[in-house]
């Protein structure tokens, strides 16, 4: 099916794109040995997926109305997956406005420490100045905070909607690195065979052997952590997956009829990469993608949860350890974003489930 | 197969396995190597305010441990001392890392095996049953219920459980497990009940859908319509037939999930619970700038990960005799 997509297109798409990310590379070199900054760390990132959406997502799916239109409605018939789906844009929403309108996280105000959230009320011990003695007094949610406030008088709400901007940047950005990666060694690996397959494979087997948690906080531990960081660091040491499915599906491939007609009307390598082998094993790699967002959203949270995080951003796994050390007084700070991080776990493993039903129903992914 | 067969193959895994352990070696003195900071800045963050120059300790340290010396040879010193058992020493607890791993391993040990058991054994009961069951109310429940529990993220889940069953809630448990209790006795095994659900629950899950995918795959297979035909009851068509054909993958899966799913998953349980084991040491050691413990513990998971897949792979072609040795 989506060689269809790939053949219409034409192979102009794969020349600009290349094109973009030399100009992007272009930017990092001058911006690493020349003086003036141009680009902040983040914005390469978003550059970048914003090029391989447009180039590789929107494009094709724009040109191919048709094709568009028959995903779209095998994707309506998993019922889940649009909910999965209907979930996940709505935290982008809200990742991207939704810090106008919310308090700053960061604001410490321990006048409302434990504001319990809206419709609960908590006994407080709090000491009266005017009686000069502790005494219980019974503490009300309210408007001010819906979602209550933490052990520093820090909203909720607006917590949990920064930690939904930090999820989905890590989740989104690391995964867009680590499927460019596993899709690249595959596809080489597979179609040059030889020397390069083996050294790639070997390789691939040495990075599976790390425990995957581990490895990230060894990482993180000798380079310190920061949020672009955190993000290269998973990209960089989670396509191992995508890499040993890209080649076990492309050398599959390799043997078909239309690579070997290609190769024998005289299609240089690069072109049966690019135009053959690399089409044809997307719809792989979108399903892949989808489904490994979770981990990585669900190892950042871990990451920050145990102090290991960005210091300067309010992540999910934030909000969580504070929500550990006061259990006994304010129950909401642990359960509300640990909530949220399952909901979008769950969003992201139904519309991947749906995605791969769609394109392949005999898949065994 | 012609050097030998099994035995041939055998000692070709063993070669590979030595290789890939010099390759994990390797890419960790690389990452310590390429590091921002050098390992004397951390000793030295050890030793702070014991000396008024600094650079002469730091001289001092890379003379000791040898960092002054060309990159080949550093790296040929720290194979040979991680190959001798000489693993370094702890700042943090002042005693050889060694000493450290064997007095906590089996803290670690004691979780993830009670774990293993627990979600294996419920796991795959589960997943045959729903297998049986296909397309009943029992399979869409039970499938449901993995789908929660493989998206539930286990260190949340050890939260909510300390919430609802320690502490201020129904208070029958311990919040911190004790480790004074001894090991191998009923009490110790009451204070690793929450941690066992905690990490066996996202793991129960993967294994409920691998059985029944499992069962259900050679629930089609020619040999089970034979064996139905021959008029065996149902109950040897799937105890024997179905479910030793089905057994070996899972388990293959279940090890092969032992680095990926499990070190993490016992690393964060380890740390809400308290539980002294490697997980928890390597935590404080973070905290304490004690490199040489947290380079130690990571290559131990990567060498349990590879040495389980090593023997799984040799059980297998023991137990099935339709693997080739290639």
């Amino acid at each position: 099916m989506m060689r269809q997509v790939s053949n219409k297109v034409g192979g102009l798409r794969n020349l600009i794109f290349i094109g973009v990310l030399l100009v992007l590379i272009l930017i990092l070199l001058s911006d690493i040995y020349l003086v003036d900054q141009i680009l902040e760390p983040l914005e390469y990132f978003y550059l970048f997926f914003a090029a391989v959406a447009i180039f590789y997502g929107i494009y094709p799916l724009y040109a191919n109305r048709r094709l568009t239109k028959y995903y779209w409605q095998r994707i309506k018939k998993h019922r889940l997956s649009v909910i999965g789906l209907a979930f996940i844009t709505f935290l982008i929403v809200v990742a991207l406005i939704g810090p106008i309108f919310t308090q700053d996280p960061t604001k410490v105000n321990f006048a409302e420490k434990n504001v319990p959230p809206v419709g609960f009320t908590v006994q407080q011990f709090v000491y009266d100045l005017q009686a000069e003695e502790f005494v219980v007094q019974e503490i009300p949610g309210t408007w001010q905070h819906p979602l209550g406030t933490d052990d520093k008088g820090r909203d909720m709400l607006a917590m949990l909607v920064s930690g939904a901007r930090v999820s989905l940047q890590v989740g989104l950005l690391a995964v867009l690195i680590a499927v460019f990666i596993g899709t690249i060694m595959g596809v080489v690996s597979a179609y040059f065979g030889g020397v390069a397959d083996m050294v790639l494979m070997r390789f691939t087997d040495i990075m599976m052997t790390f425990p995957f948690f581990l490895l990230l906080v060894f990482i993180i531990f000798i380079f310190g952590p920061s949020l672009v960081f955190i993000i290269l660091v998973i990209g960089l040491t989670s396509w191992t997956g995508t890499a040993r499915l890209v080649r076990s599906e492309a050398l599959s491939l390799r043997t078909r009829e239309f690579i070997m007609a290609s190769k024998s009307l005289g299609a240089s390598d690069t072109r049966i990469v690019f135009r053959h082998l690399i089409p044809n094993v997307i719809s792989v790699v979108i399903v892949i993608a989808t489904l490994s967002i979770p981990g990585v959203i669900v190892a950042e949270a871990a990451l920050s949860f145990i102090g290991l995080g960005d210091p300067t951003v309010t992540s999910w796994g934030v909000v969580l350890n504070a929500g550990q050390r006061s259990l006994d007084t304010a129950w909401w700070v642990a359960v509300e974003p640990g909530i949220i991080l399952f909901l979008t776990v769950l969003a992201f493993n139904f519309l991947g489930d749906g995605i791969r039903d769609a394109f392949d129903p005999r898949s065994q992914l | 197969m012609k050097q030998g067969g099994l035995r041939g193959y055998i000692i070709r895994r063993l070669i590979y396995a030595a290789l890939i352990t010099l390759g994990v070696v390797t890419v960790t003195f690389f990452l310590l190597r390429v590091g921002p900071s050098s390992p004397a800045d951390k000793y030295l963050a050890n030793m702070s305010a014991r000396t008024q120059d600094p650079s002469q300790v730091i001289a001092a340290i890379e003379a000791r441990y040898g960092l002054d010396e060309p990159i080949y040879e550093q790296y040929i010193d720290y194979v040979v001392n991680l190959a001798r058992g000489d693993w370094g020493w702890s700042f943090s607890t002042s005693m050889p890392v060694m000493k450290l791993i064997q007095r906590h391993w089996i803290y670690s040990f004691q979780l993830i095996l009670l774990s293993m058991l627990f979600s294996a054994s419920l796991g795959i009961l589960i997943g045959i049953y729903s297998a049986i069951k296909q397309y009943t109310k029992v399979d869409y429940l039970a499938t449901f219920f993995s789908f929660i529990g493989i998206s539930i993220p286990n260190f949340w889940l050890g939260i909510m459980l300390i919430l609802l069953f320690s502490g201020t809630g129904l208070g029958w448990f311990k919040v911190y497990y004790d480790t004074g209790l001894p090991l191998f006795s009923l009490a110790n095994l009451k204070a690793l009940v929450l941690p066992v659900i905690t990490l066996g629950t996202g793991m129960m899950a993967g294994y409920t859908r691998y059985a029944r995918s499992a069962i259900l795959d050679n629930l089609r297979k020619d040999f089970v319509r034979t064996a139905r035909a021959k008029g065996l009851p149902e109950r040897v068509v799937i105890g024997k037939h179905v479910f030793r054909n089905a057994i070996l993958p899972i388990i293959t899966i279940i090890m092969f999930d032992l680095s990926g799913v499990v070190f993490g998953g016992a690393y964060l349980t380890e740390i809400i619970f308290g539980i002294p084991g490697l997980g928890r040491i390597s935590f404080n050691a973070i905290f304490a700038n004690d490199y040489p413990v947290v380079v130690t513990i990571t290559l131990i998971g990567a060498l349990v990960a590879l040495l389980t897949n090593l023997v799984t792979d040799i059980v297998y072609t023991r137990l099935d005799p339709r693997i080739r040795y290639d």
